[in-house]
């Protein structure tokens, strides 16, 4: 009877076993399914980027380059005029990344400084003096909701019609801010000070008060106090924010696409230009652009990802 | 030198008035705590005297000269705060040099003066410590010390004691009084505990809904309350409380209610007749047994303190009362029991007031 009992206790644990572990496979299967969506545009990208032209867009697919070269990234590294050892007999543009990636590295470093000085104290006087009253914490971040493209369209006009006019008219100078390094650096600004206001309210709401009170007793101006106590405190919430919104604007097209040509011009509007009438697409330069353009993407968001989740975590995580 | 005063005081904040005008005196040197239960408007007089909050209206001046112009930092004053406030990414040198660095002192007079400050607070071997080091004990310590660096006339303190726990807490008064002796500066004490104020202090000003009380030394406050609010707030147990009418008779003044008839003192006024008051009485000088015992009561509870022990008893018409009698008593809980108040330590009370009326 007993024994009996042991049996059966024991069959349904065993079967209790087999479920579970069914189900752990099934839930690792989909996540595998799902990495595999995920994942198989950067593989592909990191193939492509090291085939010749005729592996392209071969049929069936080359899943790995058959003949792997490193042409495409001597291309896009290239200096001065291309070497014809370099140039495909269908390229008649040379294109290389020094361009897109000295106008990427000046306008998204500067906009991404000056919008985390500015949005730094912009928080400051949100969190301590409750400036623009008690929701507009809550309304700054309404402003992102406006689809670029609306915004993309009034600022062209802005900054290619209405500027310049106005300028002549009123100064006798023609000042335009179309394709300006000044014009694109203003607008990344604009539209990441948002995500770096609520970024660094969260750090900032994390300091008490009375340190500054105690700061202040003791003799600091109020510059002081946030120049000693303040600013040191919130510093690793601010290389995060930079660095946060560095990305953003690193990944930006369509306000770049818009609002400039043919001189300034950053990574992602140079990667769209590679094409040409014989071959159409060049993959294989874009795909190493690609390649070379995610590293420090991914770089960072590694080093950020810890404090990205605090930032982001709405004031919950505080103690 | 540095004594510091107070005229009609008001701070509001919208419709909610914190301190509805409190003037007062508090004298150079003097060791004057603030009391009284939470929203009194307590931490908000330091804050004004401080200068981190400015008055609605009023004056503060200190060592004769009107400050409310003044920024926190040009008043000469040193403040610990109830959270301490020691400053997280600085060590324990750096946290009480800082007075000193904003006010562009030489470096080496620098080390001169907070390596004193660490040594008359004991703290010289924390110096290269982070604050999130320190125990609870000697973070209060620092924070003393980074006060005391920058030689304040007056001190002002919110509440810093209420971190620390119990031991520590009464190791710390004797610590801070040990201060005030030697620094012979102005001290200003913030806290809601009265047992703090009793053992501390050479003057007690108990505030409560934005206004003063009563002010006097502890002994004062303790004997003779002038409000019913004052004598319910110190002392532990808290004082007996019984609503009641003053009749004045051929054999002199009596006390009537809740059942109980008590003889007052012959020089209670006549005025008082037929007056509703509260009559308020310390456990201590409820005395059960004895000749004049004449109320009948049941004892209900017993708590013994060690030297001495409280007893909780009904004393008629659900009235609970409780006195305080020595640790070798023989009631129990359930026996019965005779009971009388001593007529001298009697006060009473306006029944609408709260006035001291004797």
């Amino acid at each position: 009877m007993n024994a009996d009992v042991t049996i059966a206790a024991e069959a349904a644990r065993k079967r209790k076993l087999r479920r579970q572990r069914r189900m752990r496979v099934g839930r690792h299967a989909i996540l595998l399914a799902w990495a595999g969506v995920i994942v198989f545009p950067i593989f592909w990208m990191i193939s492509t980027s090291f085939k010749d032209a005729g592996e392209w867009v071969a049929w069936p697919p080359h899943w790995l380059p058959h003949e792997p070269t490193l042409l495409n990234y001597a291309q896009i590294f290239a200096f001065g005029a291309l070497d014809p050892t370099l140039s495909r007999q269908a390229t008649e543009q040379a294109f290389t990344i020094w361009k897109g990636l000295g106008d990427a590295a000046l306008v998204c470093t500067t906009a991404s400084l000056l919008a985390l000085l500015l949005g730094t104290f912009l928080a400051y006087a949100i969190s301590r003096f409750s400036v623009g009253g008690k929701y507009f914490r809550h309304t700054i971040l309404m402003i992102r909701m406006i689809p670029p493209i609306v915004v993309a369209i009034s600022i062209l006009i802005y900054y290619a019609i209405i500027i310049p006019y106005a300028t002549t008219a009123l100064l006798g100078v023609r000042i335009s801010m179309f394709d300006t390094y000044v014009g694109l650096v203003l607008i990344y600004t604009v539209t990441t000070l948002p995500f770096v206001i609520w970024m660094m309210l969260t750090f900032i709401d994390e300091v008490p008060y009375t340190l500054e009170h105690a700061a202040r007793l003791m003799g600091a101006g109020r510059i002081e106090v946030i120049r000693r106590i303040v600013l040191p405190l919130v510093a690793s919430g601010m290389v995060v924010t930079f660095l946060f919104v560095f990305i953003l604007n690193w990944a930006e097209f369509l306000l770049a696409l818009t609002l400039t040509h043919p001189e300034v011009t950053t990574l992602t509007v140079l990667l769209n230009k590679f094409q040409s009438a014989a071959e159409g697409r060049l993959y294989g330069p874009q795909a190493a652009i690609g390649t070379i353009v995610t590293i420090p993407v991914v770089v960072m968001g590694l080093l950020i990802q810890k404090h990205l989740v605090k930032g982001f975590s709405f004031g919950t995580l505080r103690k | 030198m540095a004594g510091i005063a107070l005229k009609n005081l008001v701070k509001s904040f919208g419709t909610y008035t914190a301190v509805s005008g409190i003037s007062l005196d508090i004298h150079d040197g003097e060791f004057l705590i603030m009391v009284g239960p939470s929203g009194c408007g307590k931490t908000t007089t330091l804050n004004m005297i401080s200068g981190l909050e400015t008055p609605t209206s009023g004056e503060i001046s200190i060592a004769g000269r009107v400050v409310n112009d003044l920024e926190p930092g040009e008043r000469g004053l040193g403040m610990v705060f109830q959270d301490l406030a020691l400053f997280p990414h600085m060590t324990v040198f750096e946290n009480i040099a800082f007075g000193l660095r904003v006010r562009k002192v030489p470096a080496a007079e620098i080390a001169r003066r907070v390596a004193a400050a660490a040594e008359t607070m004991h703290i010289k071997p924390l110096l290269s410590k982070l604050p999130k080091q320190c125990s609870g004990g000697e973070s209060q310590r620092v924070a003393l010390a980074r006060t005391i660096v920058t030689n304040p006339t007056v001190f002002l303190m919110d509440e810093p004691l209420s971190s620390l726990d119990a031991k520590l807490r009464v190791d710390m008064r004797t610590e801070l009084k040990r201060l005030h002796e030697q620094l012979k500066a102005t001290f200003i004490y913030v806290t809601h505990d009265q047992a703090e104020a009793m053992t501390m202090a050479d003057r007690i000003v108990v505030m409560s809904k934005g206004k003063i009380e009563q002010l006097g030394t502890p002994l004062e406050i303790y004997k003779h309350p002038l409000t019913q609010f004052v004598a319910g707030f110190f002392g532990t147990p808290t004082m007996n409380f019984i609503e009641g009418v003053v009749e004045i008779g051929a054999t002199g003044a009596r006390f009537r209610g809740a059942g109980l008839e008590q003889a007052l003192p012959a020089s209670v006024s006549v005025k008082l007749r037929g007056r509703d008051v509260v009559l308020g009485v310390r456990s201590e000088h409820v005395i059960i047994g004895g000749a004049a015992a004449s109320a009948p009561g049941t004892a209900r509870l017993l708590q013994p303190l060690g030297d001495a022990t409280l007893v909780h008893f009904d004393a008629g018409e659900g009235k609970s009362l409780v006195a305080k009698v020595a640790s070798n008593t023989e009631l129990g809980p359930g026996l019965p029991l005779r009971f009388h108040f001593a007529p001298e330590h009697c006060h009473l009370f306006d029944a609408m007031s709260g006035q001291r009326q004797f």
